[in-house]
């Protein structure tokens, strides 16, 4: 008698187990975009670092939740296209750490500005199991922006890879420019202009 | 005997003429008797008014055209391309609706990606871009922002 009920204890832990593990694991794409938009705002809205002395430091917080979800060096990839292959392992690193800079230099002023603005979602796109679009609008004041996220399961989660803001992709735009300099001159140009990019606009933001 | 022959040649000639404007018919009128290349799918939001038969481009060489259009059940647009069989599309490939010029023909382009893991015969382009209003954009900046 003893020996079934502990059978059956076990069984059932197990089976909990089994269940909070597949748990995790069934978290939606919308789930995922909505607990970053989510958590980014609350820190844009926190009151005790709105001073602007702790201007870095709530940039850096929404950095870091804005990191864990977006999967750098595979919009680094999709943006580079063909020349990715033929880098080494360090080129690369050194590339998608440029294109992370770049991109955190590009928007992290759109995101700052952040003014009460709502975000509405859409029902997400799947016709995949391991590819989704989550499609949500940013409502402000008197404007309405639609705004995509492309994201890809991985073993951390659904990543997102690309974003699409008013109809135009962040990969696309990307892979058409880097590409005409890639042909223009070469890989080593390129990787000279995103610095000069970056440190430009780092500029600015100190300003 | 002569005559046999006369209408020997005459028959020859007619159907000469006949094989030409078949040959004719088909290239003119784009006519594809036989459905080789290969075929894939995109959904897109948007298209604003490409129409079947639009060309599909790579670095600005067509490569095909769209085939069919058809609405599916979620409201988007569903494409079906048919592609020269020499184009290879990986699965990071992304379609996008262009305009040529500013009031041109709507077009599909494609950039083919790099991923090493090609589409299949049939198989799906799961990144698009819709097509941008352009007219919108360009009235929005001529009277202003709301």
């Amino acid at each position: 008698m003893r020996l079934v009920l502990i059978g059956v204890l076990a069984l059932s832990l197990t089976l909990s187990l089994a269940l909070a593990v597949s748990g995790a694991r069934a978290e939606s794409p919308t789930d995922a975009v909505k607990s970053v938009v989510d958590e980014a705002i609350r820190i844009l809205k926190d009151p005790s670092l709105k001073a602007p002395a702790l201007k870095k430091q709530r940039r850096d917080r929404v950095k870091q939740v804005v990191d864990r979800r977006f999967d750098y060096e595979e919009m680094a990839k999709r943006s580079l296209g063909a020349s990715w292959r033929s880098l080494s392992a360090g080129q690369r690193q050194e590339f998608v750490r440029l294109f992370a800079q770049l991109l955190e230099a590009s928007y992290s002023d759109k995101i700052m500005n952040y003014s009460d603005e709502k975000v509405q979602y859409a029902p997400e796109i799947k016709d995949d199991d391991d590819y989704a679009e989550v499609r949500t609008m940013v409502l402000r004041k008197n404007d309405r922006i639609p705004m995509n996220y492309r994201l890809m399961r991985k073993s951390q989660g659904w990543m997102v890879y690309d974003v699409v803001i008013e109809g135009v992709s962040l990969v696309s735009n990307y892979r058409s420019q880097f590409s005409q300099v890639i042909r223009e001159s070469s890989y080593n140009e390129l990787v000279r202009r995103l610095r000069t990019k970056i440190n430009e606009l780092q500029r600015i933001e100190r300003i | 005997m002569k005559r046999g022959s006369l209408e020997l040649v005459v028959g020859v000639f007619v159907l000469a003429g006949l094989a030409c404007l078949a040959y004719l018919a088909v290239h003119l009128g784009k006519l594809e008797l036989f459905g080789g290349g290969y075929r894939v799918v995109a959904d897109f939001d948007n298209i604003s008014g490409l129409k079947p038969g639009a060309a599909v481009e790579v670095a600005g060489v067509e490569v095909g055209r769209v085939e069919a259009i058809q609405l599916t059940t979620g409201d988007r647009a569903k494409l079906v391309l048919r592609l020269s069989p020499g184009v290879k599309l990986n699965d990071d490939a992304i379609a996008s609706i262009r305009t040529k010029g500013i009031i041109g023909d709507k077009f599909v382009k494609l950039s083919t990606g790099s991923s090493g893991k090609a589409i299949p015969n049939g198989g799906k382009i799961r990144d698009t871009e819709s097509a941008v209003e352009w007219e919108e954009l360009i009235s929005k900046y001529i009277h202003g922002k709301v």
